[in-house]
């Protein structure tokens, strides 16, 4: 009978999130002018539908198959789950009024499943994670009130990168390893990943200094203080990170100063770095040939990319329903890998339509960086968005055997405190930024496109850039 | 600021592509690569047993059951193999590990049909949930014949049809009882005699003068005027530090190529090799897809190839003739020999034809696939052509069958035992092949030949 209700499970899983991203489509077809439906009754839809998900997966977690019974610990936490749901929509909404929706709705889909998941593979550590999360809004609920107290903080642009410098020196010196990379440091009881902070405080330094006009004096100073701080993470084998850090100069470079050129020679330089580096370290070896053939050394290196695709491929599109599959044989499954049980057990449709809401995320995100009318918000924003986007296709490329395996984690979804921290902040920031441009980038214009009901035609788009561009010389 | 609008939508899209990517390469890996990647022994999940589920059986083409799974009293089921040896290295065992099709259809065997109705009517009417059969392009009735004519002789015997790539037997010996596999697990382990190994698709041999198809068809390739082509064989023939002789020193006087093929004369091809070089051969041979991984329903071993190009002569010269450092499995020989009854199309082999529902309907049946056009039509005429000599008057005259014309090869392979193999490799009828075989039987002096065996198994096969 229970084995019944879990084979059943699995469709409802897929209708669960094939419909939560279809109001997403409604909510954002409203705002550009399409109609397929009310978009403040998509938002609650899918208020709904996270609220069954949640109800759905904790009913067939909490079942004891043996004693036939509910284990109370399983229920007690699905219950507290349902509460910080249930809180966090109300308060976040309350809190950051003009917020997009849906961006909050989508990372609270995110975080839930990051709940189901861990209670599932190893329940101490969805404990922990829940913790992790409630301090994360909480610090999410206090952003603007911070910011309110310091009104122009991009004048700090060498106090970023500074501590970004000491944060990752620190590391190289005290540093703890884990998983072969030595990118954690030890504080009294805390461990964290100060390469996660850095992250954030990177994205402050490169807007601060491309806020400005970018010449050939910005370009060197940025150009060579990044390749530092790259240089940094790679000597601490964090692969990833400095990947990342990479990609987010080279984007965030590039839309400050629209510079093909320019791209070109960081992208040259880049090759030139990734081959050498390829020839220096032999954990980078290693990686790259457990990516082109994990199956001539299944029990050393390949061992973790085939397990991983032992678990996406082996049940298909459906999965195997939630408890029924083997994701643990898969090292480090709470964290980088994540994804891969996800895909067991949810079945591929479901690890597709995770995929589909970390892309609403990044329209979204961008969308807020197009309409915000000045240069360093804009940038701002765009690095967030850019970040968070191309940490998640790092890790599931890896994940998926499409690019060689950096271990990163995958936001919002894997377990790890400063990862979930560091990635709520960005978004809270994200939608302050959002917030803060309707109320001073353009006036009349903002107040109306803070509710989808005011629909945009062609002629309000167009005032709308006047003023964007005014804004932005105004401030230059 | 437009500037800088246009550079942050260009920066979406490419994020975009590669969240794009992301999608497709997902679905790629379930569609294409699924089939491939689960089967793999490391996969956990193949050991899932789900002790609820009757597991699919496996019949053969007429419907006869060669593996089921049987209710005990105690409610788990038992895994039976009624034809016991006969079909062992098709079957493979489902305990102690995997192997052969219990292991490539292992998910297939598990799948519940109308997963949903099953699982209602288990809940509702206790019925049992049963897993989906699969129908296989093997004859029972052949494939008998091919063990019974094995006897005790290691070796092997893979019975195709031509134009389609169905193995219609696989037999090979040593063999074990998937019945009583457990039991027997460490004595099977320990025999040097490997019974767990399939001759048929993992054993490696020298092809023998069967090779000599190849070294043929190189001739006709490479050199011109091969039609003129007038040699004297006096039974021995020298060259850099080797000299080779005539099966029983037999001197073979004047021959061309039909000729030479016809007796199987070592010294002709061996001359003609090293007039031409050995990178022609090497490309030929590598034409054959002789280093192609062959995707079948059981694990296959890769042919070896004895030229590396920069070869000594004598190592060109024991090439040329099928001996030295060239392996081949006798699945691939088969799969040549239909290539040429086959205007030069090597099918892909396959055994599983289409998979029987719980519901006792059934699925679609597999589509034969071409696996590579390995010569001309023409090519492949002119080898059936030889071949038919080599049967109707030349090493092969024990293949005949009256009524049918019949095209084969034979070879005897020397190897390090210094108990030679006997092959053969044929199809029939000529005129329009139905039945390509292989045969190979190991230290034959003590086992008798491979064509007699052939000819029993043409025969049959053609009778179906």
């Amino acid at each position: 009978m229970f084995d019944l209700l879990i084979v059943l499970s699995r469709y409802v899983f897929v209708f669960y999130i094939i419909l939560f991203l279809w109001q997403g489509v409604v909510y954002v077809a409203y705002e550009q002018g399409g109609y397929f439906g009310n978009p403040f009754r998509a938002i609650s839809v899918q208020k709904r539908i996270l609220v069954c998900y949640h109800l759905t997966a904790f009913l067939i977690l909490g079942y004891n198959r043996e004693t036939l019974m509910y284990q109370w610990q399983v229920v007690a936490f699905g219950f507290a789950g349902l509460v910080f749901l249930l809180v966090a929509m109300y308060v976040l909404n309350r809190f950051y009024k003009d917020g997009c929706p849906l961006i909050w709705m989508g990372v609270l889909f995110l975080l839930d499943t990051s709940l189901i998941m861990l209670q599932r593979l190893n329940a101490s550590l969805a404990y922990r994670q829940l913790a992790f999360i409630v301090f994360g809004v909480f610090v999410v609920l206090c952003i603007p009130r911070i910011l309110k107290l310091i009104p122009k903080f991009e004048i700090f642009e060498w106090a970023y990168i500074i501590v970004s410098y000491g944060l990752l020196i620190c590391t190289l010196l005290f540093g703890v390893s884990h998983y072969g990379s030595t990118n954690w440091l030890k504080i009294g009881s805390i461990t964290f990943q100060p390469s996660e902070i850095v992250k954030f405080l990177y994205i402050f330094y490169l807007a601060s200094v491309f806020r400005k006009k970018v010449d050939w004096k910005e370009f060197l100073t940025t150009g060579f203080l990044s390749f530092g701080l790259i240089i940094l993470l790679v000597f601490q084998k964090d692969l990833g990170s400095a990947l990342i850090f990479f990609v987010t100069y080279l984007s965030l470079l590039y839309i400050a100063t629209s510079n093909l050129v320019l791209m070109g020679v960081g992208l040259g330089s880049a090759s030139i770095a990734a081959i050498a580096s390829y020839h220096l370290f032999s954990h980078v070896q290693v990686r790259v040939s457990a990516w082109q053939n994990p199956w001539s050394d299944i029990e050393g290196g390949g061992y973790q990319i085939a397990n991983s695709l032992f678990a996406i491929t082996t049940f298909g599109f459906f999965g195997c329903g939630l408890t029924k599959g083997y994701p643990t044989v898969i090292p480090v499954v709470e964290s980088d890998f994540i994804f891969a049980a996800i895909a067991e057990e949810f079945g591929v449709i479901f690890a597709c339509g995770i995929i589909g809401i970390f892309v609403m995320l990044l329209y979204r995100g961008v969308r807020i960086a197009l309409d915000c009318g000045r240069r360093y918000y804009s940038i701002l924003a765009l690095g967030i968005t850019a970040i968070l986007s191309f940490q998640t296709f790092l890790i599931i490329g890896g994940v998926i055997k499409l690019i060689p395996l950096t271990g990163v984690t995958l936001p919002f979804i894997s377990y790890g405190g400063s990862s979930v921290l560091v990635s709520l902040i960005m978004i809270g920031l994200l939608q302050w930024v959002c917030i803060y441009c309707k109320k001073h980038g353009d006036g009349t214009q903002g107040k109306e496109k803070k509710t989808p009901s005011a629909k945009k035609t062609a002629s309000t788009k167009e005032k709308v850039e006047v003023n964007e561009v005014s804004g932005g010389e105004a401030y230059e | 600021m437009n500037n800088m609008k246009k550079s942050i939508r260009r920066v979406f899209w490419i994020l975009a592509i590669c969240f794009f990517l992301l999608f497709g390469y997902m679905v790629h890996l379930v569609v294409v690569q699924r089939d491939g990647i689960i089967t793999n022994s490391y996969n956990v999940r193949l050991n899932r047993d789900d002790a609820t589920i009757q597991r699919g059986s496996i019949v053969d083409c007429d419907g006869m059951v060669i593996a089921r799974s049987v209710l005990q009293a105690d409610g788990t089921y038992v895994r039976e193999y009624p034809r016991y040896r006969m079909s062992a290295h098709i079957t493979g065992y489902n305990s102690m590990g995997k192997a052969g099709l219990e292991l490539s259809e292992n998910f297939t065997l598990l799948n519940l049909h109308n997963e949903i109705l099953q699982r209602v009517q288990s809940v509702a009417l206790g019925t049992e949930l049963v897993g989906d059969s699969i129908q296989l392009t093997i004859d029972m009735d052949i494939q008998s014949l091919a063990g019974d004519l094995l006897g005790s002789a290691n070796g092997a015997i893979v019975v195709m049809e031509p134009d389609t790539g169905k193995v219609l037997a696989m037999q090979a010996y040593p063999d074990y009882d998937p019945n009583t596999i457990a039991a027997d697990w460490s004595s099977l382990r320990e025999d040097e005699n490997s019974p767990l190994v399939n001759r048929g698709t993992q054993g490696l041999y020298p092809p023998g003068s069967t090779f000599k198809l190849m070294t043929a068809l190189y001739i006709m390739q490479n050199y011109d005027n091969w039609e003129d082509i007038q040699y004297t064989c006096t039974g021995e023939a020298s060259f850099a530090n080797k000299t080779i002789r005539c099966y029983g020193n037999t001197a073979h006087g004047d021959l061309d190529l039909n000729g030479a093929l016809t007796v199987s004369c070592n010294c002709f091809f061996a001359e003609y090799a090293t007039q031409l070089g050995q990178d022609d051969l090497l490309d030929t041979m590598l034409d054959m897809s002789m280093l192609d991984k062959i995707p079948f329903d059981v694990a296959t071993s890769l042919n070896r190839i004895g030229l590396s190009g920069d070869s000594t002569e004598s190592e060109l010269v024991e090439t040329s003739i099928g001996q030295g450092n060239t392996l081949v499995t006798p699945l691939y020989m088969a799969m040549f020999a239909s290539a040429i009854a086959n205007d030069g199309e090597m099918m892909t082999p396959y055994m599983v034809d289409r998979v029987i529902y719980s519901d006792g309907s059934y699925g679609s049946s597999a589509s034969p696939d071409v696996f590579q056009k390995i010569m001309s039509d023409e090519e492949a005429d002119l080898l059936t052509d030889m071949m038919v000599s080599v049967v109707s008057s030349g090493t092969g005259t024990a293949a005949q069958i009256s009524g049918y014309t019949v095209a084969g090869k034979t070879g005897t392979a020397e190897n390090a035992t210094g108990n030679d193999h006997s092959w053969f490799i044929g199809f029939a009828p000529a005129e329009d092949p139905q039945v390509a075989v292989a045969v190979l039987i190991e230290n034959s002096d003590k086992y008798g030949k491979a064509t007699p065996i052939a000819k029993q198994m043409l025969e049959f096969a053609l009778n179906q």
